[in-house]
C-alpha cells in the first residue's frame, strides 16, 4: 500500500469530510426534487468480492460531530435551516395552524406520507430550536423540533468467521444449535445508508464540492454507476418492500457501506461456505434508506437524513410488514418526532433497537435519538463493547443505555478488534480519500470484508437476537426487551449501570428461556 | 399365610354357604366398597345374618403389597400449567405396608410423575412456548406411618397417617448443556388418608387422597417458571386408586 492509499490519507480526507459543503445545493424543504439518478440497467456484471481486509488501521468512530454536511451550507449545525417539525394536536383548525405558524413567520409545506407531523417551512436565518421551543409552547402543538441530522455511528477500519470474535463472545454458536433452520417470515427493517440488495447499472450528475468554500474535487459530469448485491447477503428474494426516503423512490441502494455491513450483522447468509456469519440467516430484510452517504450528496440525493425522515422511515417499515426495526443511526438532540413513531412501532407488534451513541470522548453527549429508549417497552439502545468485553471507548454511557453487545474496539487489540462483515471494497467507494487526483466514479459492485466499529455494529446483534426471539414465538416487543435484559450478562457495577445497561446480550440463554426448575 | 386365612374365616367368607349366597355376598360387598357407603362389616352383617363363630384373635403384624395410580394437582400449578400445558398430571406408584398391632401401620411407597412439555418466557400474564421439549420427572419415595379406623378383620377400613418423602425432581430438555439440566431431591412431608376395601382372599382395593408439601424445591433460578410465579412447593394433592395385594 503506497503513502497515500493508507489508512492516514482516509482519516485526512473522512475527517475532511466532517466539514465538507456541497457546492450545488438542493434545500430539504418539504418539497421533492427531481432525483438525478437514471436506471441504464437492472442487471450488471456479478459482484467483485476482494476478500478480507484486515491491513488497514482502524479510524475514530463516527459521531455528531463527524458530520456537518447540509445542503445549505450551515455546515457547523447539527440540524437543517429553514424548517421544523411539528405535531399539532388532534382537532387543531387549519386557521390555528396558520396563526401559531404565524407567530414564527412559518408557513406550511405539502404533507408527507408515512408521516403524522408537519413540516414548516421557516425563514433560513430563523434558528430553528428556538423556533420549535417557541411553537412548542402553543396549546394545540403536541410537539416542535428542529430536523436534526442523523448519521451513521461506525468507522471503517479494516481486516471470515474465525475471524468474527463478537459471536462466539455472545454464545452464539449454542444459540444457532437452537435456533437452526427456523422460519422465515420475520422481517428486519434496516433504518440505514441503504442495503447492497440488488444489481443496476444508474446514471448520475455530480456537482464540484470540497472544503470550506474551496471547491477541491471538481464535477465529475454526468458517470455511470455499476450496484451488485453483497454476494454474503443471499438472494434478492431477501428482501422485501425496499424504500428510499432519500431519493424518493423504491430502490434503497446503499452509496456509503455502513447499511450493508449492518445488515451483514443481522443477516449475512450463515454455514454456506461464503464469508461470515450473522445473527439471523434466514430473516427477510426491508431495506429503508433514511441517512445520504458522500456520494448521495455528491449526486444531488433530494432529501437529507433528518429525524423527520428517520421518524417517516420508522411508519414505512411498520406499516409494511417489518417486526424489527435495526437503526444504527444517532442525532443529536431530542427528537419526540421520532419517539412518536417508535411508540407507534411498537403499538403495532414491532421491536425498535437504536444505537447508544459513539460519543464518549466527545464529552459524552446525550443522543437523540437513543435518550427515551427507556421510557417505551420494546425499544432499547444498545451500547459496545470490545472483544475484551469491556465497554468500548467510544461508546455513549448514561441512563439510555439498556444492553451491551460486541460494537468492536481497535483501541484494545487493533483491527482485528473491530467487527468483521462484508461490504463494500472502501477503496473503490471513498475515492475522494485519496485526493483529487485520484477521485473517480465511485464502484458498488466491489466487496470486501471489512473490519468496522461503533455502537452502529453493536446494535445489529440486539435486531438480529429480537428477529431470533419472534421466531422462537415471543412476538411482544415488550417481552422481547423483557427476556433480552433478564438473560443479559452483567458486566461492570453490579446491577444496571449506565456502561452496560443490564448487561451483554445473551442470546442462547434467552432463546433457550424458562424450564420449570431451571 | 396363617394370618390371612383366620381373617378370612373370621368375616365369613371362607365359610362355605351355599354356592348362589356366595356371589350374592361378595357382589353386595363390592358394590358398598365402591360406593363408600360401607361401614365395616356391619353391613355384611345385614346382608349376611347367620350366626358367626366366636372369632379367633386377629394376627398383630401384616405385611402386603400394593399399587395404585392417581391424579396429582401440584401446589406450583402456574408453573406446571406454564411448562406442561396442565396442572394437573397422572402419577404411578407402589410399594408395601406394614400392618402393626394396636392398628399402626408403616408403608412405604414410590411414585412417578412424568410429563412433556416445552420450555416458556413468561412475561407478567403472558406465556411465550418456545418450542424446546423438556421432560419433568417427579419420584417420591415416601415413608408414611398412620392408624386404622378398624380392626384387621373388618371389609373397609378407614385410615390416616402422615410422613416424611424425598422427592427426586428431574428436568431434562432439548439444547440443554451438561449442568443445565436439574436432577435434584429434596425432603417434603404428606399427610394422608383413605380407606381399604378388601374384595377377596388376596385382593383389596383402596381410595386415598394425600396432601404433600415439598418445601423450597422450586424456584431457586431466578430465571425459571417456578421463579417467575414465585412457586417454591413441589408439592400437591393427589387423589390415587390402590391395588393391594395380601392382606
Amino acid at each position: 500500500m503506497d503513502t497515500f492509499t493508507g489508512a492516514r490519507a482516509k482519516a485526512v480526507a473522512l475527517s475532511a469530510a466532517s466539514a465538507l459543503w456541497l457546492a450545488t445545493a438542493a434545500a430539504q424543504d418539504g418539497g421533492i426534487a427531481a432525483p438525478y439518478r437514471t436506471m441504464l440497467s437492472q442487471v450488471t456484471a456479478p459482484a467483485i468480492d476482494r476478500g478480507p481486509r484486515d491491513n488497514d488501521a482502524p479510524g475514530p468512530a463516527r459521531t455528531s460531530r463527524d458530520r456537518r454536511i447540509t445542503r445549505s451550507g450551515n455546515a457547523d449545525r447539527p440540524y437543517l435551516s429553514g424548517s421544523v417539525i411539528v405535531k399539532f394536536r388532534p382537532g387543531t383548525s387549519p386557521g390555528a395552524q396558520r396563526a401559531m405558524l404565524a407567530l414564527v413567520d412559518g408557513a406550511g409545506t405539502p404533507h408527507l406520507p408515512y408521516a403524522d407531523f408537519e413540516i414548516v417551512a421557516i425563514d433560513d436565518d430563523a434558528d430553528p430550536e428556538a423556533v420549535a421551543r417557541k411553537l412548542s409552547t402553543q396549546p394545540d402543538v403536541a410537539y416542535a423540533q428542529a430536523r436534526h441530522l442523523v448519521y451513521p455511528m461506525f468507522v471503517p477500519n479494516d481486516p471470515m468467521y474465525s475471524r468474527q470474535w463478537n459471536y462466539p463472545a455472545i454464545d452464539m454458536e449454542r444459540a444457532w444449535d437452537i435456533h437452526r433452520a427456523r422460519a422465515t417470515d420475520v422481517v428486519v427493517a434496516v433504518l440505514d445508508s441503504g442495503v447492497a440488495y440488488r444489481s443496476a447499472l444508474l446514471s448520475f450528475g455530480t456537482v464540484a464540492w470540497g472544503f470550506d468554500a474551496i471547491t477541491i474535487f471538481p464535477s465529475l459530469g454526468s458517470i455511470i454507476v455499476p450496484f451488485a448485491a453483497a454476494p454474503d447477503l443471499g438472494g434478492t428474494e431477501r428482501f422485501v418492500a425496499p424504500r428510499d426516503f432519500i431519493w424518493n423512490d423504491t430502490l434503497p441502494l446503499d452509496l456509503d457501506g455502513h447499511g450493508t455491513h449492518v445488515t451483514g450483522t443481522i443477516a449475512q447468509t450463515t454455514n454456506n461456505n461464503l464469508g461470515g456469519a450473522g445473527m439471523a440467516s434466514n430473516v427477510r430484510i426491508m431495506p429503508v434508506k433514511v441517512i445520504p452517504g458522500y456520494w448521495d450528496q455528491i449526486f444531488g440525493a433530494p432529501f437529507d437524513g433528518t429525524d423527520d425522515v428517520v421518524a417517516r422511515g420508522i411508519r414505512y417499515a411498520v406499516d409494511n410488514g417489518a417486526k424489527v426495526i435495526n437503526m444504527s443511526i444517532g442525532g443529536p438532540g431530542s427528537a419526540p418526532v421520532v419517539q412518536s413513531a417508535v411508540v407507534y412501532a411498537v403499538s403495532h407488534g414491532v421491536f425498535v433497537v437504536v444505537a447508544a451513541g459513539n460519543g464518549f470522548d466527545l464529552g459524552n453527549p446525550a443522543e437523540g435519538l437513543a435518550e427515551f429508549a427507556p421510557e417505551i417497552d420494546g425499544m432499547v439502545a444498545v451500547g459496545a463493547v470490545g472483544r475484551d468485553l469491556q465497554r468500548a471507548q467510544y461508546s455513549t454511557t448514561g441512563p439510555h443505555v439498556e444492553l451491551a453487545a460486541p460494537g468492536g474496539d481497535a483501541s484494545r487489540g487493533g483491527t482485528p478488534a473491530g467487527i468483521l462483515q462484508q461490504t463494500f471494497d472502501s477503496d473503490m467507494v471513498e475515492t475522494y480519500a485519496f485526493g483529487p487526483s485520484r477521485y473517480e466514479a465511485p464502484r458498488f459492485d466491489v466487496f470486501a470484508y471489512e473490519f468496522l466499529q461503533g455502537t452502529s455494529m453493536a446494535a445489529p446483534h440486539v435486531s438480529g437476537f429480537a428477529a431470533l426471539l419472534m421466531q422462537q414465538g415471543i412476538t411482544d416487543p415488550a417481552a422481547i426487551e423483557a427476556v433480552m435484559k433478564r438473560y443479559a450478562t452483567d458486566l461492570g457495577v453490579a446491577g444496571r449501570d449506565g456502561e452496560y445497561g443490564y448487561g451483554l446480550i445473551n442470546p442462547r440463554a434467552a432463546l433457550r428461556g424458562m424450564g420449570l426448575a431451571k | 399365610m396363617s394370618a390371612i386365612t383366620t381373617d378370612l374365616i373370621v368375616n365369613g367368607l371362607a365359610r362355605p354357604p351355599k354356592p348362589g349366597r356366595r356371589r350374592t355376598v361378595r357382589c353386595a360387598g363390592i358394590v358398598c366398597a365402591l360406593l363408600g357407603l360401607c361401614g365395616g362389616d356391619a353391613a355384611l352383617a345385614q346382608t349376611q345374618p347367620a350366626p358367626r363363630r366366636p372369632a379367633p384373635a386377629s394376627p398383630s403384624t401384616g405385611i402386603r403389597g400394593f399399587a395404585d395410580f392417581g391424579s396429582t394437582t401440584f401446589t406450583a400449578g402456574k408453573s406446571f400449567e406454564a411448562v406442561l400445558g396442565t396442572r394437573t398430571g397422572t402419577i404411578f406408584g407402589g410399594g408395601v405396608e406394614v400392618l402393626l398391632p394396636q392398628r399402626i401401620f408403616v408403608s412405604l411407597r414410590a411414585s412417578r410423575f412424568q410429563q412433556q412439555g416445552e420450555r416458556v418466557f413468561i412475561f407478567e400474564d403472558q406465556t411465550f412456548d418456545l418450542g424446546i421439549a423438556t421432560t419433568v420427572r417427579v419420584t417420591p419415595v415416601e415413608v408414611t406411618a398412620g392408624y386404622r379406623f378398624g380392626p384387621r378383620r373388618w371389609r373397609l377400613v378407614p385410615y390416616a397417617g402422615g410422613g416424611i418423602g424425598w422427592h427426586r425432581f428431574e428436568e431434562t430438555s432439548d439444547f440443554a448443556g451438561g449442568d443445565e439440566n436439574v436432577d435434584e431431591t429434596r425432603r417434603g412431608y404428606h399427610l394422608v388418608a383413605g380407606a381399604d376395601v378388601r374384595l377377596a382372599r388376596w385382593f383389596g382395593v383402596g381410595g386415598e387422597a394425600q396432601w404433600s408439601t415439598v418445601p423450597d424445591a422450586l424456584g431457586e433460578d431466578p430465571n425459571s417458571a417456578s421463579a417467575a410465579f414465585d412457586e417454591t412447593d413441589l408439592g400437591g394433592v393427589t387423589f390415587r386408586v390402590k391395588f393391594i395385594i395380601g392382606l
